[in-house]
């Protein structure tokens, strides 16, 4: 039985940033069903939390929360998706293909908004949750670090790689 | 993080980032504009962002999934609820109507004039209804209370500490019209009802789960009733009051 408490904090936390967290999960599960059932597992792990935690900074942990959650349920039903999270200490020899586009399909008009999904979907997981949650989720590097357990040392390199990679996919590092 | 350290391509991501302390980043903006390679490192990186955000909006989350959420905490205990959800539920509301009636004849003995008014709160809350002239201009909601009870009473704007006027309501303490004012906190209600000097009374009660505060000023006697946090209803009385003298 959930407490009063947990249920108005929830209320506080929880609900006002559900379009945040979907957003997040469906970043990093790729599609809208399963951020839906990602969402819906972090909620309740919230809640449950929620009876003795009083977060400090609400949305942050949150969002942490439900990047948690994802990472759960990514691991038990999308296992080969996964396949850079974990260790993630040798990302330096990861390599990825170059896909800028040459001159002539640049000159087919492209949705430009497909292509830069698929940019930041090409990248690894660990560099995609960090650009995620600066860029679109707006965390500071402090708030990364705790939702992404990491140094923040780790999420500037991180960042900085991601960046360096969509720049290159994308075309727009001349 | 001292800016020796760190290459022009850091320091344009950190400056990106808004992680700068005040002085890292005015040193980086003079840099900015004697840099041509900082300059050109960084006008990437906003260019990449700009593509980033642009490129993919904002998405809302489905309905469906936002309901379920709102659901995980919906059963709360009925005072929690708010006074629109009540009216819902007609015969729900009928026998926890006959239920606070109970109540309060236990508790009138010992103030009938808070009984009276919370009984105007919880009837109020219940019917859905819980003002007679609904305005969020107190020049409009004065002189309606004033024209039917006895008692100037004033309408204090408290919209910009968080509390919008919702409109007034004229509640009946011994069969006699008290002018009662209603402020909106959240999906909150607050009653303010103002009584003569003769029957005020001060500090603080709870009744049937309704948190009450009552004070005075030189003319009139104040009872604020609500379903909101004792502390919450205690820093409004405090605005009310400010706003009120001054």
């Amino acid at each position: 039985m959930t407490g009063e408490i947990a249920k108005r904090r929830f209320r506080e936390v929880v609900l006002p940033h559900i379009d945040d967290a979907y957003g997040l999960a469906k970043w990093m599960s790729g599609a809208g069903a399963d951020a839906e059932d990602i969402v819906q597992e972090a909620a309740l792990r919230a809640l449950a939390a929620l009876e003795t935690a009083v977060p400090l900074r609400p949305r942050a942990w949150w969002l942490s929360v439900v990047r948690n959650a994802a990472l759960t349920w990514m691991k038990r039903n999308r296992p080969n998706a996964l396949a850079f999270v974990g260790d993630s200490t040798d990302l330096d020899s990861f390599e990825i293909a170059d896909r800028s586009p040459d001159p002539e399909s640049a000159l087919i008009a492209r949705d430009e908004g497909a292509r830069v999904r698929e940019a930041i979907a090409a990248l690894p997981s660990p560099l995609r949750e960090t650009l995620i949650l600066r860029e679109f989720e707006e965390l500071d590097y402090r708030e990364i670090a705790a939702a992404t357990e990491a140094p923040i040392g780790t999420v500037m390199s991180r960042l900085s790689r991601a960046r360096a990679m969509l720049q290159r996919l994308l075309g727009t590092r001349e | 993080m001292s800016d020796d350290v760190l290459s022009p391509a850091q320091r344009a991501q950190l400056a990106l980032d808004g992680e700068f302390d005040a002085a890292n980043q005015l040193a980086f903006e003079r840099d900015l504009a004697r840099s041509p390679e900082l300059a050109a490192e960084y006008a990437r990186l906003l260019r990449l962002r700009t593509a980033l955000r642009e490129h993919t909006p904002r998405e809302a989350a489905p309905e469906r999934l936002r309901a379920r959420l709102e659901q995980m905490v919906e059963i709360m205990p009925r005072r929690r609820r708010t006074p629109w959800a009540m009216a819902a539920g007609v015969a729900a509301a009928v026998v926890l109507a006959a239920g606070a009636g109970i109540a309060l004849r236990t508790t009138s003995s010992a103030d009938p004039a808070l009984a009276a008014l919370v009984a105007g709160y919880q009837r109020a809350a219940l019917s859905g209804q819980p003002i007679d002239v609904a305005s969020s201009d107190r020049h409009t909601v004065k002189p309606w209370l004033a024209s039917r009870a006895p008692l100037g009473a004033e309408a204090p704007d408290l919209a910009d500490a968080g509390y919008p006027l919702v409109g007034g309501r004229i509640d009946i303490v011994d069969r006699r019209p008290v002018p009662t004012l209603v402020y909106r906190r959240r999906e909150h209600l607050i009653s303010v009802s103002e009584l003569p000097l003769s029957e005020a009374g001060d500090g603080f009660a709870t009744l049937d789960g309704y948190h009450i505060v009552r004070w005075r000023d030189r003319e009139r006697g104040y009872v604020a009733i609500s379903d909101i946090d004792a502390t919450e209803l205690t820093a409004f009385t405090a605005v009310f009051r400010r706003v009120s003298a001054g």
